[in-house]
């Protein structure tokens, strides 16, 4: 039965690597930036709810809602005033500069907020479901859920819509699209304001599960390790990376040894780095010489 | 020849007694009107939980005790550093106070990470150092004669009085252990083994889990599989939230006893309403948001002083640890009198033989001890998750 268990609380554990995952190849295929900062901003947007509900004595939607408002002009802002002036350096620049967003996101909210971590409020009432021994808690189901319909909806905006495909063209080739008319740096603050939109629908998710504090943002270096394991470039690769690292996890930390649960986690990822550097999802990047 | 031998001899002893007094008289730091408090603490990173309280703890009292005309005439003149959780900048702070800054005595530092590394530089200086809340047992066994430690009770002795605890007095047989993999939970872990060792208990489960996990399935289908009556988890907060929650979510109905660490007052919410008859170590008698007339006192100083604190729910143990471990200091500065020196000031920490200062587990400091308290309590969140410190003192040694 413990196996079960394991896979019912393994998948959980590794949707939410799977929604970091997925924002930072949404914004890597979208602007070749892998956002080091992201886990940070899925945290900050979280403060948001706690900082309106708490401070603003706002419902709990209200909070929802102004977080996610707050957290998309975040991202048009970092893309506006730190990653646009910066699009002509060296790609190590504006990852660097993506590490300092985190890393000023967190300290100032530990500044602001303290160092104690918070309670945040349950998005769905807390219940746990007995299915024959198997134990699942609604807040975990409803994260599982949400991060497939997230998934889908991207999927199908790439495939599907002529602005999805706008932005993958202006991803392939950015002077080709500009040329047949695709404002690129419109198509580029887009993606910033859709994952910043996403990092709060994940806060509100995960804080809940994950206890939020300053530290909740390292989870990004989780998410970071789930999108090479999925390709790196595919969203789809993304989920999976993260429900594979969580099943990982949870497996090495329960048949080895709990001390050994990381040795062996992160083995596996340097082994699939080693032999299949596309990922589970990518393709092989051929070129011809 | 007999005369300028008498002479001879009389300078020898004399500069010797120069040497033995300059070196008992080292007043560093202090000038008739002020006295330099250093104080080396985490105000940001991880640690600052407990740095940050800290130094509010310790302002307060500071403030208070000028505004009330110093001590023994003396306005203390507070100098912070902030070592931002590393211990390299701890032992550089530390190392500015005492050279630079040349302050009289150092309050701090406030996380076992910082520390430890610290002590060798903290021992060689000669400079008194008083810590008010980090844990680890290094800085007191064996004792060193410029370190010591009051208010918090060190993971060595917390470990082995969790284990007394549920031996003696809850006649649990079936214990598991869910341990942080850092210093903290491995000092606190193993005293507990060690002290069911000493009882004739094997525990039935032995887990490590990291501070900055987010997911603890394995652990706690192994403890699980292993059917406790009941569960020490010694971690951080955060990770010790999930861990309880995780548990009562995968059906573990087994007693849960968290260290200190998880003794702040937001904790319950953290855990929520699952987490209900949790336990936690108390270094406290009397809980922060108490009605205990001393604890309210400075609850409302504190809440006056730091509006911005106030707003996070606090004061906090940290802080009450800190006002606490400030005032043992003032106290053992007042006791060494108007002709200040290091050496007074450490023989007068000394004689703090059962010192309180009404709001923290009272100081039993002495000639061969450092380490001021050896007790504590177990508190629960109950059903409203407020919390509530059951009677009676459990000896920790």
């Amino acid at each position: 039965m413990d196996i079960l268990q394991l896979i019912a609380s393994g998948i959980p554990a590794g949707v939410m690597y799977s929604l970091v995952a997925l924002c930072i190849v949404l914004i890597h295929n979208g602007t070749n930036v892998v956002h080091f900062g992201y886990g940070d901003q899925i945290a900050f947007a979280a403060y948001l709810v706690v900082i309106v509900q708490t401070f603003g004595g706002a419902p709990l939607w209200v909070a929802i809602v102004s977080s996610i408002f707050i957290s998309a002009i975040f991202g048009l802002f970092i893309y506006a005033a730190i990653l646009a002036p910066l699009r002509r350096t060296p790609l190590l620049v504006q990852i660097i500069a993506t590490l300092a967003i985190g890393t000023a996101l967190r300290e100032g909210m530990r500044a602001f907020m303290g160092p104690d971590p918070w309670p945040f409020p349950a998005l769905v009432t807390p219940k746990i479901f007995d299915l024959g021994g198997v134990f699942v808690t609604s807040a975990n189901i409803a994260a599982v859920a949400i991060a497939f319909v997230i998934t889908a909806a991207l999927f199908m905006f790439f495939k599907l819509s002529k602005y999805g495909q706008a932005i993958i063209a202006a991803c392939e080739n950015a002077k080709g699209a500009s040329i047949v008319g695709i404002s690129v740096s419109k198509v580029f603050a887009g993606i910033w304001i859709v994952a910043s939109v996403i990092a709060a629908i994940s806060a509100v998710l995960m804080a809940p599960v994950l206890t939020l504090s300053p530290e909740m943002g390292l989870i990004g270096i989780k998410g970071f390790c789930a999108a090479i394991l999925g390709g790196f470039t595919s969203l789809p690769g993304a989920i999976v990376g993260g429900i594979l690292l969580g099943l990982i996890e949870t497996a090495a930390g329960y048949y080895i040894s709990t001390a050994a649960k990381d040795v062996v986690a992160y083995s596996v990822l340097i082994g699939v780095v080693i032999f299949r550097p596309q990922g589970l999802f990518g393709k092989a990047q051929l070129k011809k010489v | 020849m007999r005369r300028s031998g008498i002479a001879l001899a009389a300078a020898v002893a004399s500069t010797g007694l120069w040497w033995v007094s300059s070196a008992s008289a080292d007043s560093t730091g202090v000038t008739d009107t002020a006295i330099k408090i250093g104080f080396v603490g985490s105000m940001t990173g991880p640690a600052a939980i407990w740095g940050s309280g800290n130094m509010a703890g310790a302002t307060l009292a500071f403030e208070e005790l000028n505004a009330a005309g110093g001590i023994n005439g003396r306005k203390i003149e507070f100098i912070t550093v902030d070592d931002e959780t590393s211990a390299p900048k701890g032992i550089a702070g530390f190392n500015r106070l005492v050279q630079s800054d040349k302050v009289f005595a150092v309050f701090g530092p406030s996380s076992s990470a910082v520390g430890v590394p610290m002590k060798a530089t903290m021992a060689k200086s000669e400079v008194p150092v008083l810590i008010p809340t980090f844990s680890s047992p290094l800085m007191t066994e064996p004792p060193t004669k410029n370190i010591f430690r009051v208010g918090t009770l060190n993971d060595r002795m917390q470990g082995r009085g969790i284990a007394n605890y549920l031996v003696d007095h809850e006649k649990k047989q079936k214990i598991a252990i869910l341990r942080q993999s850092d210093e903290y939970g491995a000092t606190g872990g193993n005293a507990v083994t060690e002290r069911l060792k000493e009882l004739k208990i094997a525990p039935v489960a032995n887990e490590i889990f990291n501070a900055s996990d987010t997911d603890f399935t394995s652990q706690i289908l192994r403890v699980r599989s292993a059917n406790p009556d009941a569960i020490v988890v010694y971690g951080y907060p955060a990770a010790s939230s999930i861990i309880t929650r995780q548990l009562r979510e995968v059906g573990v109905k087994a007693d849960i006893i968290g260290s200190s660490a998880t003794s702040n007052q937001n904790y319950p919410e953290l855990v929520g309403k699952i987490g209900a008859g949790t336990k936690f170590v108390s270094n406290l008698e009397h809980l922060p948001e108490s009605d205990f007339p001393a604890m309210k006192k400075f609850r409302e100083s504190f809440q006056k002083r730091f509006p911005d604190l106030a707003r996070q729910a606090r004061p906090a143990l940290s802080d009450v640890l800190g006002y606490n471990g400030a005032l043992t200091m003032a106290e053992a500065i007042r006791r060494a009198g108007k002709d200040l020196t290091r050496e007074g000031y450490m023989k007068a920490l000394e004689s703090l033989d059962g010192f309180s200062t009404g709001i923290a587990l009272p100081a039993y400091l002495s000639a061969d001890n450092r380490e001021g308290n050896t007790k504590m309590y177990i508190a629960i969140i109950k059903d409203d998750l407020t919390r509530e410190v059951l009677p009676g003192a459990i000896e920790a040694k």
